[in-house]
């Protein structure tokens, strides 16, 4: 189970060999990125099954409104080789929609559960993928989407708190004469026979 | 015989943290079943795009509650990534002493957690004792017992208090010696062994179909698949230990590997406190104000040992001085979710629980 770095270019040079992607990154020793065009995932995805990379370990979303995208990423993970794969690929952010891996992967069930409920993407294929599962009740946009507002949100849903100002006194000296003066009363009005 | 459904949790002494399994059993076989979570969901992936790189250090323990210290470890190593700095010799060894810390705190407590489902409190009882033990050490080095925000981007917060050493020392000795009776007390015991062996099975097949790493994973596969040995971070390819496996994964073999990981776990923090140099313990990530330090654009996924298994942050930047996104990665993600809803069905009531407990499910790195 020995590691070196040149696990991580064998990586490279095999899926470089096989599909033509966009974008690769080295990130480290232990960890590699491709970016690919939407079509080729599953097969990408399967292939690497095959080769090894037999865990599914992350499957997310990030959002990029300047660029009208969102970007799927899928994490496998090669424990023999202790290689980390990123596969990352834009979709259109309108509609956002992808098939499912569920049968290449059937460990992606809850995760594209997830990424539906938060980012509000659809994965065809997976039966639940369109049922709640954290967010109860949930009637906002999808809420890791960058253009939703945690703060306009809760003004919006959770009543308002009404303060009351309570007052520090910073001037101790002054409270000290205050006091003083409230006793004073007070003996004043005990030597005239006290409140009747 | 009609089908009936029951709740396990939120509130029930095996169930970990505020997660429900509803159960449809028919007489006292589960049917049917599914983990309703959300009801510990703070919004953390949301809350850190909201703060900078180095307010996020406060906010990241709380996603696991009971094991803060992996998610400190991961955030900073994906910091460091993204960034390409090196962090100085001496904090990768105080690093390894307190994630060494966190897994013997967590296994004392897990262990001390099989006293729920059994019945069997006086174990849980002696492990949390233990566990306070650590918890004053950890307060002695950070100043705090739970959530210590210690291990930040660039190194750890502070060096280590003098005399310490002698403090870390005695408490290992003192567990070590303890050692073969926590074996007597638990899984040595008629009654905990009449409850685990040969009950709550995890086939390898399991194992790839769900993703399942750790612990689950090394007692069936039996390989040494643990992070710390096939892709090392900090120092642990300095440092000689062995990581328990087996190939007949049932609730007892596993809570057996978690025994022997103990003394694994004792065996590196002596060697860490043998082998750990002198020098500086920290390097600044950037010039000026600390607020204003930004991470150049990337994407970095960083991974951790963790109790359970493989603790992930996936990290991306844009360049600012806040995070773009980060993403968890729950090691108890595949076997909360999709293996109580696949694989407790066919089991006993009294035993989900166990199940539960011995498959390391947590519920607040599910929800975060």
């Amino acid at each position: 189970m020995m590691n070196s770095t040149n696990n991580a270019l064998e990586v490279i040079t095999l899926v470089e060999s096989k599909y033509n992607v966009v974008k690769t990154e080295h990130i480290s020793k232990y960890q590699v990125a491709f970016e690919v065009i939407r079509e080729d995932i599953h097969s990408m995805l399967n292939f690497l099954k095959n080769s090894g990379w037999k865990q599914l370990s992350y499957l997310s979303a990030i959002d990029w409104p300047e660029e009208d995208k969102m970007e799927l990423v899928y994490i496998v993970f090669n424990w023999d080789k202790g290689v980390h794969i990123q596969i990352r690929s834009k979709i259109d952010r309108e509609n956002p929609e992808m098939d499912s891996i569920l049968p290449i992967f059937p460990g992606c069930k809850y995760y594209e559960r997830e990424a539906h409920e938060f980012f509000g993407i659809v994965f065809h294929g997976n039966p639940d993928s369109m049922k709640q599962l954290i967010l109860e009740g949930w009637d906002d946009i999808p809420p890791l989407r960058k253009d939703f507002d945690p703060r306009a949100y809760s003004e919006a849903h959770f009543p308002q708190r009404e303060y009351t100002e309570t007052f520090i006194e910073l001037n101790q000296q002054e409270s000290k004469q205050e006091k003083r003066a409230a006793r004073q009363a007070h003996i004043d009005e005990v030597r005239k026979g006290g409140k009747k | 015989m009609q089908e009936l459904k029951l709740f396990l949790g939120p509130q029930h002494p095996g169930m970990h943290g505020n997660a429900s399994v509803h159960m449809f059993v028919e007489g006292d076989i589960i049917k049917r079943s599914y983990l309703l979570p959300g009801m510990l969901h703070r919004g953390f992936e949301k809350g850190m795009e909201r703060h900078t790189w180095l307010n996020n250090i406060g906010l990241i323990p709380r996603v696991c509650v009971v094991e803060p210290d992996i998610n400190e470890m991961c955030f900073a190593q994906g910091v460091e990534t993204l960034l390409g700095i090196e962090v100085p010799e001496r904090a990768h060894w105080i690093r390894m002493i307190i994630l060494e810390l966190a897994r013997l705190s967590i296994h004392m407590m897990a262990y001390g957690g099989i006293g729920g489902p059994t019945g069997l409190y006086t174990l849980m009882y002696h492990a949390h004792a233990d566990r306070n033990d650590i918890l004053n050490i950890f307060e002695k080095i950070t100043g705090h017992r739970v959530y210590h925000m210690y291990i930040v981007p660039g190194g750890v917060r502070k060096d280590l208090p003098v005399g310490i050493e002698k403090d870390i020392h005695q408490f290992l000795d003192s567990l070590e010696s303890r050692y073969a009776e926590y074996r007597d007390l638990g899984i040595d015991n008629p009654t905990v062994r009449a409850r685990t062996v040969d009950t709550i099975m995890l086939p390898e097949s399991v194992v790839w179909e769900l993703g399942v790493t750790g612990i689950g994973m090394r007692s069936a596969v039996g390989k040494e698949y643990d992070v710390r040995k096939v892709m090392p971070y900090a120092r642990y390819d300095q440092v000689e230990f062995t990581v328990p496996t087996n190939t007949y994964s049932d609730a007892n073999n596993r809570i057996d590997c978690k025994l022997q990981e103990i003394l694994q776990s004792i065996s590196i923090i002596r060697q860490c406190l043998a082998k750990m140099p002198e020098g500086p313990v920290r390097v600044p990530l950037g010039r000026g104000q600390s607020m204003r330090w930004t991470v150049p654009k990337g994407y970095a996924y960083s991974v951790v040992e963790s109790s359970r298994g493989e603790f992930g942050y996936f990290m991306v930047s844009n360049g600012g001085t806040h995070p773009y996104r980060v993403g968890v990665r729950g090691a108890s993600y595949p076997q909360g979710l999709l293996g109580i809803e696949k694989y407790l069905p066919g089991t006993r009531i009294d035993d989900a629980a166990l199940w539960v407990d011995t498959m390391g499910v947590c519920s607040p790195e599910i929800d975060r």
